[in-house]
């Protein structure tokens, strides 16, 4: 019997691959610094619940672009008919339809001409009536939802990246959710990373017309009774939040002049008092609209509306283009926080948190340890069971575990699977089921001795006999653990990775590794009795 | 070394019938615990809801925990031990509706002071907390019963590929039944399904047809054989030839699920509890329920006994 020096070879090479992988992972800072150069610094990445930290899932509302788009086609229509002469009767939204109604056909057919000029690449256009409707196609609604997440994630990623965390991981998750990871974060990181989330930062410039400290009798100054009736006069109402009592409530404009998006930066500064504010610049256009802005309205209040609620309302002394303040009752925190969602920009859509999950440092801790605690002493109880049941072939069975395990945190190192509490689990059930392989092909050994075989014999009919069976074994097993990496989240995904990758090892270690190691054992040597 | 004397001759075919009883009692048992306590007691992650998992430096019963946060206005939904007695680890569960997300940081920021301030959780800590909306929670239950029934339809289709119908059927069915009754024991020790769970069942379901398959094969091996006893017989000599090995490896595997359940922390306990009472419900049911679902399968569709 000879052993195959390919085979050989190959163990040889994959094991120093494991080490070399591995390095990083038991040696940490102390590798010497050529070691990155040359190989992957990177060790096996430990999971939320191992670290410590937080996870964030959240949704993002994308029936609220498609909204947005629908309130964008009905604007322009409406403003280009403006330019024709051409009032529109009335507008209504519903899921991914606009329909709008005109008093009259020539005003109707004066609308399909600019919606088909316009819009057919987008939309299915079709009148009835003295009515238009617009249904958005399929294809750009995906787009419409695709671009709304996007830009969500890319804002958060400004946002979260901006306060300055270790490693946080921003990514998509399914069709409208966005998973935010930041690992090592404390309690009190947990509050300011949600609030930065969750803040829409939408700003607006507009100009006071009234102020009062209750919502009624302003609003029976106006002759209405609820807010949204204002809309007819061109005004709106929003709640106060200057810090006088007697303006609770603002009527502004309902046109917003000038955005947040106009803004170039925005910073912590203290006012003239030592209060903190935020200060923040215009950039292109937008400092000639606020220039336009503040012209027009010398002497008038300004109101600057931040998520709805009015923030300060500052009389406009001068022609102001570059520059502006927010003054409120901040903590220095808080306005650093503001200046920092005010740069990275608003959010396109609302978002909310559909879950939440901050692990304690010292879970994590307690989890690794214990999952090294055992995860040793079942192995040490394995490999004693081994030799003392099957002596010599026990040792080459445990010398294949040995291996195997440096190969499976080899590949989740390679494959930079994230090691999680369930993964380690997994990972001290693979050591049980590892050698499960070599106890079928040993018993079948066995069983081949005992009709008479010669020792070598045996052996080449107990590996060449079971090989299918252990394939078959493996490959349902590993069937369910794909479907769960398939489905899974978190650390699910990190068990299902971990159990996949061990299946595929455990078989090689089992019908290559023990084999070559037997097959050096015995060759060249007449072997009249097998220690098994 | 041999566990099991060569030539043994245990008749496993002639035990099925009593095998047929127990499973049916333990089936029963297990459906009557679910519907005792209303379904299986799903974890936050499938229900939606806010989960906090504390440690604390003394023995508190679960009655004081509730009065003690029932006083500052947060009655729980429900307080659990966790892992072993002396670890002194708690959950502490809302549903949405009691605690909805903003709240969680008051919440927290209260049982903080309690932690300093009341003798009997002096000294304790929160280790977790897991906020979970309803809309994710309904998500997650469709998707582990999803990959649960696509897990027994991969392996059904796997089993057929590679043995005969009848097999697939025989290890489809045992694993339905490792699953119903280890997720009865989950239901009458009340332990928590949470999606760790469902990954233990899912190795469990690995576990269960990667033994049955090894006795499968055996079967379809000694079928080519040119002498031709009955089929019951071929199943029986198949069942005694891979009792060694179907004990051994259920040995080993114990000896490392044991320690798991032991030390590997309250996190990794139920987990590791999951996977016990599958591994011995998967040895039992690959010997004596798998192949007697095959042969009765065979009987029915007239090919010899």
């Amino acid at each position: 019997m000879r052993a195959s020096k390919g085979w050989l070879l190959t163990i040889v090479v994959i094991t120093v691959l494991s080490v070399i992988l591995l390095m990083p992972t038991f040696l940490g800072d102390s590798l010497p610094g050529w070691w990155g150069k040359l190989f992957p610094d990177r060790g096996i990445r430990l999971g939320l619940d191992l670290r410590g930290g937080i996870f964030l899932l959240i949704g993002v509302d994308s029936d609220a672009a498609v909204d947005h788009e629908l309130t964008g086609i009905k604007d322009f229509t409406t403003s280009e008919l403006k330019n024709d002469k051409v009032l529109v009767k009335g507008a209504d939204i519903q899921g991914r339809d606009l329909t709008m109604q005109f008093f009259s056909k020539a005003d109707l057919d004066k609308a399909v001409k600019i919606a088909d000029d316009n819009y057919s690449d987008r939309a299915d256009i079709d009148d009835s009536g003295l009515s238009l409707t617009f249904v958005l196609k399929e294809s750009y609604l995906v787009d419409v939802r695709n671009r709304a997440i996007d830009q969500v994630k890319q804002v958060i990623e400004n946002r979260v990246h901006e306060l300055g965390l270790v490693e946080p991981s921003i990514q998509k998750a399914g069709a409208d959710r966005i998973l935010i990871q930041v690992p090592g974060a404390s309690e009190k990181d947990r509050q300011r990373i949600i609030d930065i989330i969750k803040r829409s930062a939408v700003l607006e410039f507009k100009i006071v017309k009234d102020t009062g400290p209750n919502e009624e009798t302003l609003l029976a100054k106006y002759n209405v009774t609820k807010p949204d009736e204002l809309a007819a006069q061109n005004l709106e109402l929003y709640p106060g939040d200057t810090g006088n009592e007697n303006e609770k409530y603002f009527i502004t404009t309902s046109e917003a002049h000038v955005t947040g998006e106009s803004l170039s930066d925005a910073r912590l500064i203290f006012d003239e008092f030592g209060r903190p504010a935020v200060g923040f610049n215009f950039k292109g256009e937008g400092a000639s609209k606020f220039g336009e802005l503040t012209e027009n309205n010398i002497g008038n209040r300004l109101a600057i509306v931040l998520d709805g609620t009015v923030k300060s309302a500052p009389t406009i002394q001068e022609r102001i283009t570059s520059q502006g303040r927010i003054t409120g009752s901040f903590t220095p925190e808080e306005a650093k926080d503001l200046a920092l969602v005010l740069r990275s920009g608003a959010l396109p859509v609302p978002v909310n948190i559909e879950q939440e999950r901050t692990v304690g440092p010292s879970l994590g801790k307690d989890s690794i340890e214990k999952g090294r605690l055992s995860m040793i002493v079942g192995g040490v109880l394995v490999i004693i069971f081994m030799v003392f049941f099957y002596r010599l072939q026990g040792l080459v069975a445990d010398l294949a575990l040995a291996l195997n395990m440096l190969f499976i945190m080899g590949f989740l190192s390679a494959f930079g699977v994230t090691l999680t509490l369930p993964g380690i689990a997994g990972l001290v059930l693979t050591l049980g089921m590892a050698v499960d392989g070599n106890i079928i092909i040993f018993e079948r050994i066995k069983e081949e001795l005992r009709v008479g075989k010669s020792p070598l014999a045996a052996i080449d009919a107990g590996y060449g006999r079971s090989l299918w069976t252990v394939l078959d074994a493996n490959i349902t097993t590993l069937i369910t653990a794909l479907i769960l990496f398939w489905f899974g989240t978190g650390p699910i995904k990190g068990f299902a990775a971990t159990l996949s990758i061990g299946i595929i090892s455990t078989v090689f270690s089992n019908v290559v590794v023990a084999r070559v190691f037997t097959n050096y054992i015995y060759q060249d040597k007449k072997v009249t009795a097998l220690s098994i | 070394m041999d566990l099991i004397k060569p030539n043994t001759r245990i008749n496993f075919v002639g035990k099925m019938g009593k095998a047929v009883v127990l499973s049916t009692v333990l089936i029963l048992i297990s459906l009557g615990s679910l519907v005792y306590h209303k379904g299986p007691n799903w974890g936050v992650e499938f229900t939606g809801g806010t989960e906090i998992h504390i440690k604390l430096t003394k023995d508190v019963s679960i009655a004081n925990i509730k009065k003690t946060l029932g006083d500052v206005g947060y009655p729980p939904d429900e307080v659990q031990r966790l892992g072993l007695q002396g670890d002194n680890e708690y959950l502490i569960r809302f549903s949405t509706e009691l605690v909805k997300f903003d709240q969680i940081q008051t919440f927290q920021k209260k049982l903080e002071s309690i932690m300093q301030s009341n003798a009997e959780f002096r000294g304790g800590s929160i280790l977790r907390v897991d906020y979970i909306g309803p809309k994710v929670g309904k998500e997650l239950i469709e998707k582990a019963i999803f990959s649960i029934l696509l897990g027994c339809v991969g392996i059904l289709i796997y089993v057929m590929i590679r043995f005969e119908f009848s097999f697939a059927i025989g290890a489809v069915l045992a694993l339905v039944h490792d699953t119903i009754i280890t997720i009865g024991a989950i239901s009458i020790t009340d332990k928590e399904f949470t999606l760790a769970i469902v990954a233990a069942l899912l190795t469990v379901i690995g576990y269960s047809v990667n033994d049955t398959i090894i006795i499968f094969d055996r079967i379809r091996e000694n079928m080519k054989r040119s002498e031709k006893p009955s089929f019951k017989e071929i199943v029986n000599e198949a069942v005694n030839q891979t009792l060694s090995r179907t004990i051994l490896t259920a040995v080993t595997v114990f000896l490392v699920l044991v320690p798991l359940f032991l030390l590997g922390g309250s996190v990794i306990h139920d987990f590791a509890f999951t996977l016990l009472v599958g591994v011995i419900i998967g040895t039992y049911s690959s010997i004596f329920v798998a192949s007697a679902i095959v042969i009765y399968w065979r009987k029915r569709k007239g090919k010899a006994a």
